[in-house]
């Protein structure tokens, strides 16, 4: 696989997929993590999310991925069920609109990094980047 | 021709189609062990003898004519007119029983007693349902809330005047959002409006169930289509048969757990409008399908459905009149068919 870590080929922070049916969603959270020195990648919904990292000609390296849950065409479960199979390295932020136990304990078994429920303050929303940030870096100095 | 008792079951012959014969044949038809085999009113225009004829009794204007068809146990007088009694004392055939005067009143102020607990249970049911569609209804708000919060957040930051009308603009957008979803959930969760009768549109009421009940899948792997016929008014209360309508597309929603295709049809039919909700999910057991509009019957976890929603559903429709048959084939899924009549009940 040609997938590699972003992380340690560039000086920034390192890059961010956002993948959310919601503009106003994504614009918060790219100015959001922009501003705190992130690069962003964004798409509106699982499929194109799939689409821009899923290249094998042309992979999208990205360190975390911040996910929603209900989407229009391929939603966020099928979308995140396929990022951890093809790219079980990179950490993912569910962040979503359901405050749902159930649906979170459910995901986390599943290798979610951690289960944020909308709306959040963007403090709360750049710790958990952080921290999926480290995991990712741990995980990569393992290999 | 006199009708044949069923096992078990007192064959009931009303007199008198005002409110008293109306709220007794409401209850007779929406209960069990009771079949009315006629109703009879002087007047015309009756309110009961519009029901009677929706529901398919037999109506005369002649009380006498309908006694002497023969068939009934009890003949129920509730015209409130004194000059009937004798007249039934008189030509009622020998096995039948008369129910009449203050005990005639007595029932009838039961039935309107159980009418007003019937209403209650309806609302509860309503509020209960809405419980059931929370997390939908998290959702939708959730997210502009989020746009909201987050968008101020970053305001409290922002100099530059084209970046700060763009985010305003956007959180009015979200605001605006909100305030329709609180509206809707609102005009959905009031109390129904007592013997409101309107004319109503029931492909709008059926859009409008659809809104509601989308919030009760969590993904949007529910497809919803209608296939709508240009309809005639029909008088009725708008509220409950939205009640109706949510509760159905909700149950169909629910049953498909998260995938597949919802068919919501209408089309008018020799003075009744009929309306057919289809699923494609697991369809119903058939050892169970006499059992879905019993009150507190259900197949749903705890806290997902009250057992109370098909037998509202049923309750409602009978009461305006209607009917509603259900065909499923297990594996392929379940229709729900209403006929409601476009006349006044």
């Amino acid at each position: 696989m040609t997938w590699g870590l972003h992380t340690k080929d560039t000086s920034g922070m390192g890059r961010v997929l956002i993948v959310d049916d919601e503009e106003v969603v994504r614009k918060v959270l790219r100015a959001t993590l922009t501003e705190a020195g992130y690069e962003v990648v964004e798409a509106e919904h699982g499929g194109k999310g799939i689409e821009k990292i899923g290249s094998d000609d042309n992979p999208l390296m990205v360190d975390v991925i911040i996910c929603d849950i209900r989407m229009p065409k391929i939603n966020g479960i099928e979308a995140i069920s396929f990022f951890r199979q093809q790219y079980p390295s990179v950490p993912i932020l569910v962040l979503t609109g359901f405050p749902d136990t159930k649906m979170a304990t459910e995901l986390m078994s599943k290798g979610v990094f951690d289960y944020l429920v909308k709306p959040m303050d963007e403090e709360k929303l750049l710790a958990a980047v952080k921290a999926a940030m480290a995991h990712r870096l741990a995980l990569s100095d393992q290999n | 021709m006199p009708v044949e008792a069923l096992p078990g079951t007192i064959r009931v012959l009303i007199i008198g189609g005002g409110k008293g014969g109306k709220a007794l044949l409401e209850l007779f038809a929406c209960g069990q062990g009771v079949q009315v085999v006629g109703m009879a009113d002087i007047n015309p225009q009756a309110p009961g003898l519009a029901l009677a004829q929706n529901l398919g009794i037999p109506t005369s204007h002649d009380a006498l004519f309908l006694i002497s068809q023969g068939g009934a146990d009890l003949i129920v007088d509730v015209s409130g007119d004194q000059l009937v009694a004798p007249l039934i004392a008189k030509h009622k055939p020998a096995s039948a029983e008369i129910l009449g005067g203050t005990s005639a009143l007595l029932v009838w102020k039961l039935a309107q007693h159980e009418r007003d607990l019937r209403d209650q249970l309806i609302q509860a049911e309503k509020l209960a349902s809405i419980g059931t569609l929370a997390s939908g209804i998290a959702h939708e708000i959730n997210n502009p809330l989020y746009g909201i919060t987050g968008l101020s957040q970053r305001l409290e930051k922002e100099t530059r005047p084209e970046i700060v009308k763009e985010y305003l603009h956007d959180i009015i957008e979200m605001s605006r959002r909100i305030a329709t979803i609180v509206k809707d959930l609102n005009v959905y969760a009031h109390k129904n409006s007592a013997q409101a009768l309107c004319d109503i549109d029931v492909n709008h009421i059926i859009e409008e169930a659809i809104k509601m009940a989308r919030r009760a899948c969590v993904l949007d792997e529910v497809k919803i289509q209608t296939e709508f016929s240009t309809l005639p008014r029909l008088q009725g209360n708008p509220d409950e048969l939205l009640q109706v309508f949510v509760n159905l597309v909700t149950n169909a929603v629910q049953a498909m757990e998260g995938q597949g295709t919802l068919t919501v049809s209408t089309s008018s039919v020799n003075g009744s409008v009929r309306a057919t909700v289809k699923d494609d999910g697991p369809g119903i057991p058939q050892h169970l399908l006499g059992k879905i509009f019993d009150p507190f019957f259900t197949t749903k976890e705890q806290g997902k459905g009250t057992g109370l929603g098909l037998h509202i559903v049923r309750d409602i429709v009978i009461r305006s009149g209607g009917r509603i048959t259900v065909d499923s084939v297990p594996g392929k899924g379940a229709a729900f068919t209403l006929e409601l009549p476009i006349t006044s009940r």
